[in-house]
């Protein structure tokens, strides 16, 4: 190496060298894995619960389907894992991975776009497929077989058919998105769409505020965010196939959940942190980052933690 | 008996470290082929997505270094023998792209490339997109690896006594003559194993296709498809199979290197 370029590595590691002087004491730590369309929501909230509690939080975001085989498959299990459906707890989870989950906030599904794609100014709630329809947009929507997002849209898809009487409807729009536009997750979905890829894309509403895309809100009928419209989003179902196996989604009303599996390795900070996103400022935090929080958090199975028990939070 | 004794500790340290190094090696790959490698290649015969994914991994890679070689090798040439301007900057500036976490290098170059960009507009103009093609698989491969062959190519061609150059050009070739008929050949070796590790590392890349090329599925995406999809037992066997087919070409690369066969004077 030559002298210059050895004196500026020597420099650059005197100033890089981490300061290890003073050990930090031994603090409580929690690790939280989170839905793609949670990572923002929980980051703020994770570091909330940081200042106030002295808690070291790690995060790891990852589609939803994703996060639950790192616990069945590959046995890293973290304090808390918050999923974008609730669905996944009983398909996956339940009962060998954890016994119990909390049903904690709900979302819906939006058409997200930007100033800049085609057709912006003409797009309304109203006619929001005439506008996907058009031969001159890029549609993007998430794959059915990795994650939530991915079977909701074709749910919302079915269920647009049925609300507005078009016959076919579903199948046009399902054929506007191409193989190639297809993306693993909701958020690679916006990464593509900011970037002028896509026109628009099929995403839940709190991604769309949390990244302030242009959003149209759909029907209630048909963007499944209504609980009071259960039975109707019932009507629509979807048949995803994978290589060695199918899987049949209904319609149903988008409920987030979460819980502390077994063999948390900090399952109390792991409950002290749900305790904490199921409390009044817990729940303002996730509201201000377009989180509709529930009010009343249901709790589905047995072994709840103590701490989350309603009379201790 | 002093110098003895120290130099048989030496030599223990030298088999025990490498003994280490291979170890931590070997052992999660060894996992792997126990895992998913009889129950890879039995798929192989009714899996028709993984044989996709294989050939199209392979056709990707092998591409993105054909045209690195062709363009890396004189640039590198250019680097070795100090015949570019600020030659110094450019080759430090070469290795950021390594640095780059990869899902960010597929966000640069959707940035850089992607249909909203001037380039990207004028690569729409020839029919090239880089999102969901296999044009967008090659330039992440290029982004991530080419720099791995440039740097070893640079260090191959100056390993090549310029004195050689210097002769053939008394002898009325022109510079780029000269390199073409005596550095190349001699730098031949060096040049090969440069190109087998970008390939290898073009084959292994995952995080800037994902975000660029979900499908057309190389075995990487697959892999991590099927792990999502379906778990580890699935997943483990589309790497397997990546790994055991990729040896082949590899084990082939690196013999030729032991051999004279590449214009390498015997000695």
């Amino acid at each position: 190496m030559r002298p210059l370029g050895f004196a500026i590595l020597v420099s650059w590691l005197s100033v890089a060298r981490p300061c290890a002087a003073t050990p930090a004491p031994r603090a409580d730590t929690v690790v939280v894995f989170t839905a793609a369309s949670l990572a923002l929501p929980f980051r703020v909230a994770l570091d909330s619960f940081a200042r106030r509690t002295g808690t070291v939080v790690h995060q790891e975001n990852g589609a939803s389907l994703e996060l639950a085989r790192r616990i069945t498959d590959l046995h890293r299990v973290p304090d808390v894992i918050a999923l974008a459906d609730q669905e996944v707890f009983p398909q996956l989870l339940v009962p060998r991975a954890t016994a119990w989950y909390v049903r904690f906030a709900r979302n819906r599904m939006v058409v997200a776009y930007t100033a800049r794609s085609t057709a912006a100014t003409r797009m309304t709630a109203a006619d929001w497929h005439h506008t996907l329809l058009r031969s001159d947009v890029r549609v993007g929507r998430s794959d059915p077989k990795l994650a939530p997002v991915g079977y909701r849209t074709l749910l919302l898809y079915r269920l647009a058919e049925a609300h507005y009487r078009q016959p076919g409807l579903a199948a046009r729009l399902e054929r506007r998105t191409p193989p190639s536009l297809l993306r693993a997750n909701a958020s690679e979905l916006v990464a593509l769409l900011q970037a002028g890829e896509l026109d628009y894309i099929v995403d839940y509403e709190s991604l769309a505020r949390a990244n302030r895309l242009r959003f149209v809100r759909l029907p209630s009928e048909i963007d499944l965010g209504d609980p009071a419209l259960a039975s109707w989003y019932a009507r629509a179902s979807v048949r995803v196939v994978r290589r060695t196996d199918a899987t049949t989604y209904s319609g149903a009303p988008i409920v987030y959940a979460a819980s502390v599996p077994r063999g948390a390795p900090h399952p109390a900070a792991g409950a002290r942190f749900l305790a904490y996103l199921l409390s009044p400022a817990g729940q303002a935090v996730l509201r201000a980052q377009a989180v509709d929080a529930l009010a009343i958090p249901r709790f589905v199975g047995d072994s709840v933690p103590a701490a989350l028990h309603p009379s201790k939070r | 008996m002093r110098g003895r004794g120290a130099h048989r500790a030496a030599a223990t340290a030298v088999v025990v470290g490498s003994l280490i190094l291979l170890t931590l090696l070997a052992l999660p790959i060894v996992a792997l082929l126990l895992r998913g490698g009889a129950a890879g290649l039995a798929q192989l015969g009714a899996d028709r997505e993984l044989r996709g994914a294989l050939a199209l991994t392979a056709q990707t890679a092998t591409l993105a270094t054909l045209i690195t070689v062709a363009l890396g090798t004189p640039l590198a040439w250019l680097l070795a023998r100090e015949r570019m301007p600020g030659g110094a900057v450019v080759g430090a500036l070469l290795d950021l792209p390594l640095l780059i976490p990869h899902p960010v290098a597929g966000m640069a170059l959707l940035l850089a490339f992607g249909r909203a960009s001037p380039a990207g507009a004028a690569l729409a103009q020839v029919g090239l997109a880089i999102v969901g093609s296999r044009t967008g698989i090659v330039l992440a491969m290029l982004f991530v690896a080419a720099p791995l062959y440039v740097s070893a190519a640079r260090e191959a061609i100056a390993r090549v006594d310029e004195r050689y150059e210097s002769v053939a050009r008394t002898l009325g070739d022109s510079p780029t003559r000269a390199a073409w008929r005596v550095t190349r050949p001699l730098a031949g070796r060096g040049l090969l194993a440069a190109a087998v590790v970008m390939w290898a590392r073009a084959v292994s890349e995952f995080g800037a296709i994902v975000i660029l090329t979900y499908n057309p599925k190389v075995a990487s995406v697959l892999s991590y498809d099927r792990f999502t999809g379906e778990g580890l037992d699935a997943a483990l066997p589309v790497a397997a199979v990546l790994v055991i087919l990729a040896v082949v070409p590899l084990l082939v690369l690196r013999s030729l290197r032991g051999t004279a066969a590449l214009g390498e004077p015997a000695r």
